[in-house]
């Protein structure tokens, strides 16, 4: 068993009230709600069975029917005493009211007043500590809406996308699936009908949602969005670079799959790269920051759009309107 | 589990000696293992956050102590959840992507249903939004922060003593803003910097200056505080020119004028390439040039 027996204890005090509340539970359904498998919650079971109220005469104790549990149903008898569940530990609560906060931001027009007052409601009771917060990046209100909207009503819509790594715009036509936030900022999940295949758009690079009257069709489960870029890229390339103090910040901004300081100040990071136009926009970005690139061609398309720039950068006229 | 209910059933004190004869799993024990086992588990059962009290039910005998468990400091109170609101609690309690945080929000959930209060998750459908707390030294500033204790950490080679103000996840990174005792003054710290697990300092927090806090909230944010005028080639660098303004220059066919918000650091720009022409400032042109001009220099 790999429940320490602290936690077990902890659990039986909220699964004794909330089998009162739910008579008749179906024993899977109560796993899910517990975070435990069934077999675990069997034992848990086991052990209430040998519990109840001190003095020990068969009467006392309370019954747990083995028959239904067999069959998968949950029934107790002789708990009355254990009625109510524990308190909100302060951890407990604010791990609640921290993630109502964190989903305030993209939460619909729908949800978002529910958020707010559900927070209100804990915080009256486990105390108001705005210590901790979350914020997220999540894009205009008004994406969001239509989007949730979308998702509601099994809608299609044609986005205007601004696709970071080639700084261009597209219009894809997609089918919503999903609303989510990975690592601090919001993603739809679609099915492209260009693509024919799942895709994932940053909320921030939405500008316009236009909804279009074809229904969604049935493409099966999205998949859930990674941890991080890099569980999803197995054919991408590793490429190192070499940064100096001033570049040593994209350690914290991009995943790694290494990272190496050395003794000279240099901090060597080791990058899955998918996508060549990502690598050349970090690239140019970095500039006088890196020391080194392996391999070598890594920053040849870097390299090739510097230049071009430099022709541009002297092509812009005189202000006439400053 | 059975002193639980033992305390939990008497409305009185009940002594020691007492509660080892009614709860099976004290008997047989010895003195010593009775005391030992005893005391474990009145210390599980705080820790639980069920306050065990220590108390005499005799003024005549104030010496003869027992012990109980008061229902009301116990017990979850009466919270009335409207559908929208437990719906949104449900949400709320699968974002954490942090096995303490998501083990809190879920024996939280828990204690709900087992108050009857039971969310609709189908409300919620396609709604799924994850925070995730990867760095080592989050979970000991959170337990510092949530409790207002000082820490001390070791942060760019320094050891800190820090009395935490706010804890703070801005894009996906936490930062702990507060008063940085070593340096006797206000400091926001990425938690991902911090060597090591911090651990607790003595004293207390000092309440902070609401002006200051929000100073260094506002530091996290980049600082776009530099005005520019620029070229940008059209349906390009949408992030750059979203809450621009349009202006009338004199720009190369396919590109649009805008006077933008910018940082000080000119890699901001060059990451557009060909797309970006800086016109104004001169200095900001020079800046972006000396940039592209050290990449084109690579071979």
């Amino acid at each position: 068993m790999a429940m320490t027996s602290s936690s077990q204890v902890a659990r039986l005090l909220a699964l004794v009230p909330y089998l009162q509340a739910h008579p008749d539970a179906d024993l899977e359904q109560t796993a899910q709600v517990f975070h435990v498998p069934a077999r675990q919650l069997v034992a848990d079971l086991k052990v209430l069975w040998f519990c109840g109220l001190p003095g020990g005469m068969p009467g006392d104790l309370i019954e747990v029917d083995m028959d239904a549990l067999a069959e998968g149903r949950i029934r107790l008898d002789n708990a009355d005493f254990l009625s109510r569940p524990l308190r909100l530990s302060v951890e407990e609560a604010m791990s609640l009211i921290v993630a109502l906060g964190a989903i305030q931001d993209m939460a619909g027009s729908d949800l978002a007043p529910a958020v707010s007052s559900a927070r209100a409601k804990l915080e009256a009771v486990f105390g108001a500590n705005h210590r901790i917060g979350v914020s997220l990046q999540a894009g205009e209100e008004a994406v969001r809406a239509a989007l949730a909207g979308a998702l509601g009503a099994g809608q299609t819509v044609r986005l205007t996308y601004h696709g970071a790594s080639r700084g261009s715009t597209t219009h894809p036509v997609v089918e919503p699936a999903s609303l989510a936030t990975r690592d601090g900022y919001g993603y739809l999940t679609a099915w492209s009908r260009d693509r024919n295949d799942w895709r994932t758009y940053r909320l921030d690079r939405v500008s316009e949602v236009t909804l279009m009257s074809d229904p969604v069709g049935d493409h099966g489960e999205p998949p859930a969005l990674g941890s991080g870029w890099l569980d999803d890229r197995p054919e991408a390339a590793r490429v190192v670079v070499d940064v100096t103090p001033a570049g040593r910040w994209i350690v914290e901004y991009h995943p790694t799959v290494a990272v190496e300081e050395r003794d000279d100040g240099i901090t060597r990071v080791q990058l899955l790269v998918a996508d060549p136009a990502w690598l050349r926009r970090l690239l140019l970005r970095l500039g006088p920051a890196v020391v080194r690139v392996d391999p070598p061609q890594a920053a040849r398309s870097a390299i090739e759009a510097a230049r071009e720039a430099l022709d541009g950068q002297g092509r812009g006229g005189d202000v006439e309107d400053a | 589990m059975n002193l639980t209910i033992c305390l939990l059933m008497a409305r009185r004190f009940v002594e020691r000696e007492q509660i080892r004869e009614m709860v099976t799993g004290y008997h047989g024990l010895s003195d010593a293992a009775f005391e030992r086992t005893f005391e474990r588990d009145k210390d599980e059962l705080r820790a639980l956050g069920v306050p065990v009290e220590t108390g005499s039910n005799s003024t005549l005998f104030p010496d003869e102590l027992g012990y109980r468990i008061r229902r009301r400091d116990f017990e979850l109170p009466e919270i009335d959840f409207s559908p929208a609101e437990l719906a949104a609690l449900g949400v709320a309690s699968s974002v954490w992507d942090d096995a303490r945080r998501e083990g809190d929000a879920v024996t939280a959930l828990a204690k709900l249903r087992a108050a009857g209060l039971d969310p609709d998750v189908e409300r919620v459908a396609g709604f799924a939004p994850s925070v995730a707390a990867r760095e080592p030294a989050f979970e000991s500033l959170w337990r510092a922060t949530v409790a207002a204790r000082p820490v001390t950490f070791v942060y760019k080679g320094v050891a800190r003593v820090v009395e935490p103000w706010r804890l703070l996840s801005h894009h996906g990174a936490w930062y702990l803003i507060g008063y940085d005792r070593t340096r006797a003054a206000g400091r926001s710290f990425k938690v991902s910097r911090i060597d090591g697990v911090p651990s607790t300092a003595s004293g207390q927090v000092s309440a902070p200056d609401p002006a200051e806090v929000a100073r260094h909230v506002a530091s996290l944010a980049a600082k776009r505080d530099k005005e520019a005028i620029v070229a940008v080639r059209d349906g390009a660098a949408h992030e750059l020119v979203r809450f621009a303004e349009p202006v009338t220059v004199d720009v190369p066919a396919g590109f649009s004028g805008w006077r933008i918000k910018t940082s000080s650091d000119a890699g901001e720009i060059a990451s557009y390439g060909s797309d970006v022409i800086v016109l104004e400032p001169a200095s900001l042109v020079a800046a972006v040039t000396a940039h592209l001009e050290a990449v084109a220099s690579w071979r």
